[in-house]
């Protein structure tokens, strides 16, 4: 599967949730196609908050968001949607009462007036994940967290994003498949999508990362490619926590 | 005795399609948007009366209103939704429900003006007559209600269960924040949802009026069966609905065969008070869903 090659770009971005009190001050950061760029920092850095941002969830008080030089900043989330920019969110985000099947064909969404090629973009998520094939007439609330995730992460595909906002993608999965959530990041990466990923594992973050910035209280603190953090982790934590 | 009982089930399940259609839009409009819209059964009043002007100065057919009604109604609910619900929906509960209060207050005034508060009946050419289905005599005018409000239901239930829309409405009730994840246009979705929610009300008005007797005022006593419907049946499910319509309706002939009609209501109420003690979310087992 081929995409086009978009890079997302925030541009001395401020936000927050009440006038007068942004949570992010001034960010900037690039993100390019092909890339897993990483962003992390302590509870309260503003993680989450930039990605409620770059989807179309929170309206930045100033500042851009750019895709390829075109201002996304002022658009609702379905507008970034449209543009090929999708948001997996933290934790369970299926529609536990519909089946598999239903979820699935849900993420193509935004092509409903074409039923032919939602279909046939349904058959390639269940072609691309088997896994999830005997899965199908199943209701998405009855199965294991990893199953959870995997139709989450086929229903986000469905509409073939070019740009990929993920947040906390390991949050509540065991170990191995949190390994495999990673290693679909990275399959995703090598496919030409833009990945903007924020996770509060660190090193598993780290380790799939092109380049990381790292945000402290609302603003740009330290930035990267993966060599400059893998180092020197423990440091970096101990910052964040003060110690 | 075997031909009394058949009426009475007969009677009671085309009762019960009735009251099922006038609650099936309340409970959709609660369990998926979380709004109490008490102003539902103004608009089933609307309904009523909206086929008993049609049928005074134009003689049309209520079953022809009740087709009209769907779509005019639907038209009244997405201004609706724009012009007041758009300003409470993210407010705290009880500032829609003073909303809603406020709304249901306002149509039945504007009601009583228009029409008083004497109380009107659609006579067509069918109301008064009756057909003998086996040993079952039934009245025209409860069958064609019956058979119409179980053609809507069942014709909702397929929109909601079978259509991208209707999954996207249930999904939207479901988890609000993952379906605009997918794209969705919560605003216009909800626009559409209560839109078909009125238009439900608007025809089970005109369904109401096809067999009862109504007036401005009857609103409140919909209100209440409505309620009841809802309750019984859990929230934003429309088998679940029906079926507790049905139980509604049967429980109401078979005991206003034996007892005076009084005792209906002791009988539905103690029912539901031993139903939510046991199942709190009603005979569905379904929550409340939160957006």
């Amino acid at each position: 599967m081929t995409v086009s090659v978009p890079r997302l770009e925030v541009v001395d971005v401020s936000a927050g949730y009440t006038p007068g009190h942004p949570i992010l001050r001034g960010v900037n950061l690039k993100a390019e196609a092909g890339r897993i760029t990483v962003i992390l920092g302590p509870n309260g850095a503003g993680k989450s908050t930039l990605l409620k941002v770059v989807s179309g969830f929170l309206t930045p008080q100033s500042g851009a968001v750019r895709l390829d030089g075109a201002d996304l900043a002022r658009l609702p989330p379905h507008g970034y949607i449209e543009r090929g920019v999708a948001l997996l969110p933290q934790g369970r985000s299926v529609f536990p009462e519909l089946t598999v099947g239903e979820n699935i064909e849900l993420g193509g969404w935004t092509m409903r007036s074409d039923r032919r090629r939602l279909r046939s973009a349904v058959e390639a998520m269940f072609s691309r994940y088997p896994h999830l094939l005997p899965l199908r007439h199943r209701l998405a609330g009855s199965l294991s967290g990893g199953q959870q995730r995997a139709v989450e992460i086929a229903r986000l595909l469905v509409a073939n994003p070019s740009v990929l906002l993920i947040d906390e993608p390991s949050v509540g999965l065991s170990p191995i498949v949190a390994h495999q959530v990673y290693a679909e990041l990275v399959a995703l990466k090598n496919e030409g999508r833009t990945i903007l990923l924020v996770d509060q594992d660190v090193r598993a973050a780290i380790k799939i990362a092109d380049y990381v910035y790292v945000l402290n209280s609302g603003k740009n603190d330290i930035e990267g490619d993966r060599a400059a953090f893998e180092g020197d982790l423990g440091a970096m934590v101990r910052k964040w926590l003060g110690v | 005795m075997l031909n009394q009982i058949a009426t009475i089930i007969a009677d009671g399940i085309l009762l019960g399609l009735i009251y099922a259609i006038a609650g099936v839009g309340l409970s959709l409009i609660l369990g998926i948007m979380g709004i109490v819209n008490v102003a539902h059964s103004a608009f089933i009043m609307l309904g009523s009366f909206f086929a008993f002007e049609l049928f005074r100065r134009f003689s049309v057919d209520p079953i022809v209103s009740f087709f009209l009604a769907f779509p005019v109604f639907f038209a009244a609910g997405v201004m609706v939704y724009r012009a007041l619900i758009t300003r409470v929906e993210l407010a705290p509960q009880t500032q829609g429900l003073v909303a809603m209060f406020g709304l249901m207050v306002l149509l039945e005034s504007l009601g009583t003006i228009a029409w008083t508060t004497d109380t009107r009946v659609i006579t067509a050419a069918y109301t008064n007559r009756s057909v003998l289905v086996g040993p079952v005599m039934l009245a025209n005018v409860k069958l064609i209600a019956g058979a119409l409000a179980l053609l809507m239901i069942v014709v909702f239930w397929a929109f909601l269960r079978y259509t991208l829309t209707g999954r996207a409405i249930r999904a939207m009730g479901q988890n609000r924040f993952a379906a605009m994840t997918v794209g969705v246009n919560v605003r216009r979705l909800s626009a559409v949802m209560f839109g078909l929610g009125i238009a439900c009300a608007g025809s089970a008005g005109v369904t109401l009026g096809m067999v009862f007797p109504f007036s401005p005022n009857t609103q409140i006593l919909w209100l209440a069966w409505a309620f009841l419907v809802v309750i019984l049946g859990g929230l934003g499910n429309v088998a679940n609905t029906l079926l507790s319509g049905l139980v509604v309706g049967l429980i109401q002939t078979g005991v206003a065969a034996l007892l005076p009609f009084d005792y209906v209501y002791l009988a539905l109420y103690v029912m539901l008070a031993v139903i939510l003690v046991i199942r709190r979310e009603g005979l569905s087992g379904a929550v409340r869903r939160q957006i």
